[in-house]
C-alpha cells in the first residue's frame, strides 16, 4: 500500500499541476495570450511560427448582420475565440452540391449559412467561451489531412500535443478523433490519445477518452504503436519557440502537420490535461522534476535534452517483448578465442553476408596464429571456381579439421572478388550483454575498416535498427 | 460566552447554521482535493446542503425527491427546447420555469396523496434547489448529458455528506460550545491549498501507469 501512493508521487496530478507548474509558471499576462486565439495566432505568426490563416472574424451581432458569406472558401474552421476544451468548434470540408448557401461537416452532415448564424450567435453570447462572457467568432483555413494520418483518423485532423517546460519538450501525444468523439481530437470527448517517444518521433501506448487503454484503432486492425510521425524534431522545436515567444512557462503546444505546408501551429494551451500521462503510460511529475532548474539557452539545446531524456522507451519495450537486443549498424563486440584470448574491437553488422569474417590479424591476436599457417601451408589456390571449391572441400574438409589445431570448421565464400576456400575458428563474442558462439571465417580484411563483420548466422537474437548509433 | 452574547441577539439557529457553514465548505473543499469529486463547483453543493437542512427532520428524504425531480425535469426539457435553437439566457429562464411548475405539480400531487409533509416545506430550499437546474444545464452544454448527471450525482452525494455532518449532534454541541474549534477548520484550509498529492480518485484514473512503473 505504501508502495503504491510512493509510486504516486511520479504522477502528476490536477494539485500539483495547479499549484507547481501552472501558478508559478503561468503568468496572468501569458495567458492571456493562451485564451484569446486570435491575439495567439497573431503573436505566433510574428515569431514566424506558421499557423491556419485568418479568414475573417466576427466581433458582434452587427458585424454578423453584414458578414459577406460569398467571401468564405470551400473548407474553413470556425471557432469561439475564447473557447475551451475544443467545443464550438465547426469544420466544413466542402460546399454541397447544388446549394451555394450549404457546406458539408466532417460526419457528412448539412451546414447552412442558417445553421453558421445561429452557432455564431451562441459564440457571440459567450456560449463556449471560458469566461462565459460575450466572445468573438471567427473563420480560419481549414488545415490539409496528412495521407500518412488518414487510415488513423475518424474525420478529424490529428494534432500533435507538447508538453514544454523550461524549454524543454518533456511529453507528447497524437491526438486521432473518432467516432465517438464526433470527429473532434479532444481526449475528453472520447478521442484517442497515442504516447510518443520523444527521442525518436514513434508512437508507442493509446489511451481513448478519460482511461481506457487501447491497442487499435478503434473498429479496425490498425496498430496505433509504431507510427513514426514526419518532422517529428521541427514540431518539438515549434513546441519550444512558441513557448518562447508566449511566455507560458507550463506550456501545452497543440501543432499537427498540413499536407501542404507541413507543421503548422494550432493552439497555445495554458492548462493542458493530465490524460497524455496515459497516453504515455508514464508519469510528468517525474520528467518535469527531471527538467526543472536546467539552464537552457537555446531552443535546439531544449529540444535535444528533451530529446536524450525522455526517449528510448520504445527500444526497451521491443527487446522486452521480443526478447532480442536492439542493436545499430556499428557495434562494439567483446571477442574470446583461444585460451581465453580476449580481444575488443568495433564490428560491422551485415544482414548481407551469411557468415561472421575476421581479419587475418584479429584472428592471430585472438590465439589462432599457428591455424593460420597450418591452413596457408596446405596452398590451396587464392581463388577457384565454385565447383572446384566444392570438390576441395569434399577431398580435404575432413582431413584439415583433424590435422589443423583449432580449427573449427572451412567455407566456401563467394564474394565479388571470385570464389575462396577459407578457414573457420570458433569465437564467442559479447555483443549487447548477449554472449555469442560463432564460426567465424577468416579473411584478409586489413584493408577494411572493421575487422569482423557479424553475419545472418549469428544475429539471431538481435534487431537490427539502422539509425541506431 | 460568545455564544451566550451573540444568541442574545440573533436566533440560536442562525448562529449554528453560520458556524456550521465553515465545516461544510471545508467539508467540501476537502471532498475535491483529496478525494477528487468535482460536483458543481463549491457554491452549489454548500447551497444544496443548506436547503436539506433548512427541510428539517426529513431533509434528506424531501431533499432527494426535490433534487431528482429537478434534474430529471431539466434533461427533459433540454431536449425538447434544443430543437428551437434558443439563446442562452431564454432557454435557461424557459428551463427554469418548466421546473418549476413541475415541482408545484409535485407538491400538489403528493398533498393529493395526503403527503404533506412534502408541501409544508418553506418555499426558499425549494427555490434554491430549481436554481441548480441552471447549473446543469450549462454543465450539459460544456460537457454533454452524461457528464452533466455525473455533476448532478456527485453534488447530491457531497450535500448529502454535508447535510449529515451538520446535523450530527455531537459536532452540533461541540461547535456551540466551543466555537473557536472553527479556527482549526480554517487552518485546515491552508494545509489544502498548498496540499499536491495525487487525489484519491487521481489513483483510480492513473492506475494503469501506476501498475507499470517501478
Amino acid at each position: 500500500m505504501f508502495d503504491f501512493f510512493k509510486k504516486g508521487s511520479q504522477i502528476l496530478g490536477m494539485n500539483a499541476r495547479n499549484l507547481k507548474y501552472i501558478r508559478p509558471s503561468n503568468r496572468k499576462k501569458a495567458i492571456r495570450i493562451a485564451d484569446d486565439k486570435m491575439l495567439s495566432k497573431r503573436i505566433l505568426k510574428k515569431g514566424n511560427i506558421p499557423v491556419p490563416k485568418l479568414i475573417a472574424k466576427v466581433s458582434n451581432h452587427e458585424d454578423l448582420d453584414k458578414f459577406d458569406w460569398t467571401k468564405l472558401p470551400n473548407g474553413f474552421a470556425l471557432k469561439p475565440n475564447r473557447g475551451f476544451g475544443g467545443e464550438g468548434i465547426v469544420v466544413v470540408y466542402g460546399r454541397k452540391k447544388g446549394r451555394p448557401d450549404a457546406w458539408v461537416k466532417a460526419d457528412g452532415t448539412m451546414v447552412t449559412i442558417e445553421d453558421l448564424k445561429n452557432h455564431i450567435r451562441g459564440i457571440l453570447d459567450g456560449n463556449f467561451s471560458l469566461s462565459e462572457t460575450p466572445d468573438t467568432a471567427f473563420f480560419e483555413e481549414r488545415v490539409q489531412l496528412l495521407k500518412l494520418f488518414k487510415p488513423y483518423s475518424y474525420k478529424g485532423i490529428p494534432d500533435i500535443r507538447v508538453i514544454v517546460y523550461n524549454k524543454v519538450p518533456v511529453m507528447a501525444m497524437l491526438r486521432v478523433a473518432t467516432k465517438e468523439s464526433g470527429g473532434k481530437a479532444n481526449l475528453q470527448q472520447g478521442a484517442v490519445g497515442v504516447g510518443i517517444d520523444l527521442a525518436t518521433g514513434v508512437t508507442t501506448t493509446a489511451v481513448q477518452g478519460k482511461s481506457k487503454m487501447i491497442e487499435y484503432v478503434p473498429g479496425t486492425r490498425l496498430l496505433l504503436s509504431g507510427l513514426k510521425i514526419p518532422y517529428w524534431k521541427e514540431i518539438l522545436e515549434l513546441a519550444v519557440k512558441a513557448q518562447e515567444i508566449s511566455g507560458l512557462g507550463y506550456l501545452g503546444a497543440d501543432v499537427t502537420i498540413d499536407k501542404e505546408r507541413g507543421p503548422v501551429f494550432l493552439e497555445l494551451n495554458a492548462r493542458p490535461g493530465l490524460s497524455i500521462q496515459l497516453a504515455n503510460l508514464t508519469g510528468l511529475k517525474k520528467r518535469l522534476e527531471r527538467v526543472d532548474g536546467l539552464n537552457i539557452k537555446t531552443i535546439k539545446r531544449g529540444v535535444q535534452v528533451g530529446m536524450n531524456l525522455f526517449g528510448g522507451e520504445i527500444e526497451e519495450e521491443l527487446e522486452e517483448i521480443s526478447g532480442r537486443r536492439v542493436i545499430g549498424v556499428i557495434e562494439k563486440v567483446k571477442l574470446t578465442g583461444r585460451n581465453k584470448k580476449e580481444v575488443e574491437v568495433e564490428a560491422k553488422i551485415d544482414t548481407g553476408a551469411g557468415l561472421t569474417a575476421i581479419d587475418m590479424d584479429l584472428a592471430e591476436k585472438l590465439g589462432f596464429k599457428k591455424t593460420i599457417e597450418a591452413f596457408n601451408a596446405q596452398n590451396f589456390p587464392k581463388f577457384l571456381e565454385q565447383q572446384e571449391a566444392r570438390d576441395l572441400n569434399a577431398k580435404e574438409g575432413k582431413r584439415l579439421l583433424k590435422e589443423i589445431p583449432g580449427l573449427a570448421d572451412t567455407a566456401i565464400i563467394h564474394s565479388s572478388h571470385g570464389t575462396s576456400y577459407r578457414p573457420m575458428v570458433r569465437v564467442k563474442f559479447e555483443m549487447d550483454k548477449r554472449i555469442v558462439s560463432a564460426k567465424a571465417s577468416i579473411i584478409d580484411r586489413s584493408h577494411l575498416k572493421y575487422p569482423i563483420i557479424i553475419g545472418k548466422r549469428d544475429l539471431g537474437r538481435f534487431l537490427i535498427d539502422v539509425n541506431k548509433k | 460566552m460568545f455564544i451566550e452574547y451573540a444568541t442574545q441577539h440573533v436566533p440560536e439557529e442562525t448562529v449554528r447554521m453560520i458556524l456550521m457553514f465553515p465545516i461544510i465548505v471545508t467539508l467540501i473543499a476537502f471532498i475535491r482535493q483529496v478525494i477528487g469529486i468535482k460536483a458543481f463547483g463549491i457554491y452549489t453543493p454548500s447551497l444544496v446542503t443548506f436547503a436539506f437542512l433548512a427541510m428539517g427532520e426529513n431533509g434528506a428524504k424531501y431533499g432527494i425527491a426535490i433534487f431528482a425531480s429537478v434534474i430529471a425535469v431539466g434533461l427533459v426539457t433540454r431536449f425538447v427546447l434544443k430543437q428551437f435553437r434558443l439563446l442562452y439566457l431564454p432557454r435557461v429562464a424557459l428551463n427554469l420555469s418548466i421546473v418549476a411548475f413541475s415541482i408545484l405539480a409535485l407538491l400538489i400531487l403528493g398533498g393529493n396523496y395526503q403527503r404533506t409533509g412534502l408541501a409544508s416545506v418553506s418555499i426558499f430550499p425549494i427555490l434554491i434547489m430549481i436554481s441548480i437546474v441552471e447549473k446543469f444545464v450549462t454543465a450539459q452544454i460544456k460537457g454533454g448529458s452524461k457528464a452533466a448527471l455525473i455533476l448532478a450525482i456527485e453534488t447530491l452525494g457531497i450535500s448529502l455528506a454535508g447535510y449529515y455532518l451538520a446535523s450530527w449532534n455531537a459536532l452540533e454541541e461541540m461547535v456551540m460550545e466551543y466555537p473557536w474549534i472553527i479556527l482549526i477548520v480554517l487552518s485546515f484550509n491552508i494545509f489544502l491549498g498548498k496540499w499536491t498529492g495525487l487525489r484519491l480518485g487521481e489513483y483510480f484514473r492513473f492506475k494503469n501507469i501506476l501498475k507499470k512503473v517501478n
